[in-house]
């Protein structure tokens, strides 16, 4: 009968759709917690091209094991990604963290897989062991992460500037040397530098936000004297306006004036190397020098720490595999790393190795190679891991703001180091009674 | 023989129809409900999953403190304490504040702005659907595109509003993006500039309604122009006026995306308005408790304001 007919067709749709919203809700699940492939998942923030491909195709050509290397970007959005995926049971073996407020909650929240045991399995991991300049994220005496990356600063030097100015590049100079030197530097048409080093970091060490009795560490006069550092040297001209840094967003953008001659002087690190010896997309005409961070009286700390840490997460099914893999990435694959400025966080490579790694293609064309040798290893920089994380990301955020209205001209550095203080101090006692 | 068929017998009363028969469970010839179910159920499912759950979590987590990261079993109920603190944070107050200051200016001069643009185009104006559309232009493009290009023409230094003001003599030019007293301003200006031709489409959908016999008769009683919009005009655009004023003013009280591209809240904290500060305590602190009680103050706030602003247009509409 046709009436018939058309209630089997209207059937046959409704079953279809209600089969697809079922297939749809199925999907939405099978992704996380299905049957986890074979492949080892790992996700890391490096662009894979930068280096993370070719070390994991050399760990799969080393052991015959697939990796599949998930990239994520490592700002807000990336890491609450990163933090949805392993709560959401999606497959993932290893992950990076690279901030410091992204360890403090993962590390306090069982995420990451206690490694102490295999650590200390392992004569070449011993490094990681150290607890006094350490290379590890422990939690209660637990390794959970290891450090892949060290990151010492350095402040490089546009050389043709520099030349012209007839000044030496330094090698060991002082807080006070490093004003005069960009004071000297500064001319009409450019500024000395494009900021100031961490001053209270290269006093204070690890843990600087912290007093030792707890709360804010902020009343500590190094503070000040970095606030009044960068605001001097702003109002003199010696360094980059940051009202133009703010109105220009170039706070992630440093290398395009840089590379444009605004500035002598950049306090940076080794990752933003790659700016500097691409001429094709970044063109320039100068060699870049490095000199040491500048000491102050109380401390010699270089102001860089070790980072870019790796984890395995304790869901993983594949927990062997993917320790080996952390193993791997640490001890013989951190070669390929090199290229994006990352240099191992163990001594597994030769300095000359590392060397030619971040400074690319013919260093001697782009740069002053001597220095970078004599910076990055000779000199020994004192790096650091911070081990207090409480409230991280408020007391970063407040020292941000502060800092920017004081540099701009509309808060005196008193005020606005004051501010930090209280601020900060609300904040560590906030996240310690919650804690 | 007949030009008409012969009348048909009366048909047989039509049986009042019995629920078994409107739900089809008693007639084999309707569809079964479940069909009409199966054939909604995609989109119901959407609504429930990407609106109701999502509302009524923030609803429920608003009284718990949670930091996503120690999974679900890591909430903690916390009571009314979130509120509690929200009410004694300065941060907040501030936000909120702001986030009057922004809405307060920026809605009406919005819809203002687009009334007169609206009543400007609806006349004989040469190009007038050329001018429609580049009005029309910025509420369209891309929230990015807006940002990186004001952020080149409110350059302290180097940009044409300031080396315009500069050309004029004015020594002491504003320091928009880059001062924290003239952050807000240049973002209440963006707000205006890409509002007022969404308002003024509006407002000329409104205005084709508009009922001529009343402006007949108005000119026939020798009313003038400002008593024609006075009597006639305005009130006949009351509702399309509260329309743009409610949701422009829940589109402020959650406005984000230029913020974040352009001043991420700041200098210091001179753009931190309530969505941001909601976004800094939950994808920032990761204070997901905290930052839905931010949620929950901001729509009690919000639908106060819409409360009051229909009530206060109520009696003030032109009834044909």
């Amino acid at each position: 009968m046709t009436p018939r007919t058309t209630l089997s067709r209207r059937a046959l749709l409704g079953a279809a759709a209600g089969a697809g919203a079922a297939a749809a809700l199925s999907g939405c699940g099978s992704g996380s917690t299905g049957s986890p492939s074979t492949t080892l998942q790992v996700w890391g923030g490096v662009p894979a091209a930068n280096g993370p491909q070719e070390l994991v195709d050399g760990f799969t050509a080393a052991t015959g094991e697939q990796v599949t290397y998930t990239r994520f970007v490592n700002d807000d959005r990336g890491n609450l990604k990163v933090d949805t995926a392993l709560q959401g049971g999606v497959d993932i073996d290893v992950y990076f963290t690279y901030a410091a407020q992204n360890m403090a909650l993962r590390a306090g929240s069982g995420m990451a897989l206690d490694l102490t045991d295999r650590v200390r399995a392992d004569p070449e991991l011993a490094p990681y062991l150290d607890t006094t300049a350490p290379r590890a994220t422990m939690v209660d005496g637990r390794i959970v992460a290891l450090a892949t990356a060290r990151e010492p600063h350095f402040l490089l030097f546009n050389e043709s500037l520099r030349e012209q100015a007839g000044i030496e590049l330094p090698r060991a100079w002082t807080v006070d040397e490093f004003a005069a030197t960009v004071r000297e530097l500064a001319g009409p048409d450019r500024y000395g530098t494009y900021s100031v080093p961490d001053t209270a970091r290269v006093s204070l060490g690890a843990n600087y936000w912290y007093a030792p009795e707890g709360g804010s560490n902020f009343d500590d006069p190094a503070f000040l004297e970095w606030m009044q550092l960068g605001r001097s040297l702003i109002d003199d001209g010696a360094a980059y306006p940051w009202t133009e840094v703010l109105a220009r967003q170039l706070e992630a953008y440093q290398q395009t004036p840089f590379l444009q001659g605004e500035f002598v002087v950049w306090p940076t690190a080794p990752f933003n190397l790659r700016y500097l010896n691409n001429a094709e997309d970044y063109p320039h005409d100068f060699l870049v020098a490095a000199a040491p961070t500048p000491t102050t009286a109380r401390g010699d700390w270089n102001g860089g720490s070790f980072n870019n840490f790796i984890m395995i997460n304790p869901r993983s099914t594949k927990i062997d595999l993917a320790w080996e893999f952390v193993r791997y990435w640490v001890t013989d694959g951190a070669g390929p790393m090199l290229g994006g400025g990352k240099i191992p966080a163990l001594d597994v490579l030769p300095d000359e190795d590392v060397l030619a790694g971040v400074l690319g293609e013919e260093p001697e064309q782009w740069f002053d190679v001597e220095s970078f040798r004599r910076t990055l290893f000779t000199d020994e920089p004192k790096l650091m891991t911070d081990t207090i994380l409480s409230a991280v990301p408020e007391i970063s955020l407040v020292s941000e703001q502060q800092r920017n209205l004081c540099w701009i001209g509309e808060k005196s550095p008193a005020d606005a180091v004051a501010s930090i203080d209280a601020l900060a101090d609300a904040a560590i006692r906030r996240y310690e009674r919650q804690a | 023989m007949t030009l008409t068929p012969p009348l048909a017998p009366p048909a047989a009363p039509t049986p009042a129809p019995t629920t078994a028969t409107r739900t089809g469970r008693g007639n084999p010839s309707l569809p079964k409900p479940w069909i009409g179910w199966a054939f909604l159920a995609p989109n119901l499912l959407g609504v429930l999953a990407f609106t109701l759950i999502p509302l009524l979590s923030v609803v429920g987590l608003s009284f718990t403190s949670w930091n996503l990261v120690s999974g679900l079993e890591g909430i903690e109920f916390v009571g009314l304490q979130n509120f509690l603190d929200l009410a004694v944070d300065p941060g907040f107050w501030n936000a909120a504040l702001r986030t009057v200051v922004y809405a307060g200016i920026s809605v009406p001069l919005t819809v203002l702005g687009g009334l007169g643009l609206a009543l400007l185009l609806n006349g004989d104006v040469p190009g007038r659907a050329v001018l429609r559309v580049i009005f029309f232009l910025p509420y369209i493009v891309t929230v990015v595109a807006i940002g990186m290009v004001w952020l080149m023409i409110l350059n302290p230094s180097a940009g044409l509003v300031n080396q315009t003001l500069a050309a004029f003599g004015l020594q002491d030019v504003p320091g928009w993006f880059a001062s924290s007293h003239w952050a807000l301003p240049a973002l209440i200006l963006i707000a205006i500039w890409s509002g007022v031709g969404y308002a003024s489409m509006i407002y000329l959908s409104a205005l084709s309604d508009a009922p001529t016999q009343l402006y007949e008769a108005a000119e026939v009683d020798g009313a003038g122009a400002w008593t024609r919009f006075r009597t006639i005009t305005w009130p006949s655009l009351m509702p399309t006026t509260v329309f743009l004023l409610v949701t422009l003013f829940i589109g402020a009280s959650q406005g984000f995306g230029l913020i974040a591209l352009i001043t991420a809240g700041g200098p210091g904290d001179a753009t931190t308005v309530v969505s941001y500060y909601m976004y800094q305590n939950g994808f920032q602190f990761y204070r997901f408790g905290y930052a839905a009680a931010i949620g929950m103050a901001t729509f009690v706030g919000v639908l106060a304001l819409t409360v009051l602003t229909w009530r206060a247009q109520r009696g003030r509409t032109l009834h044909d």
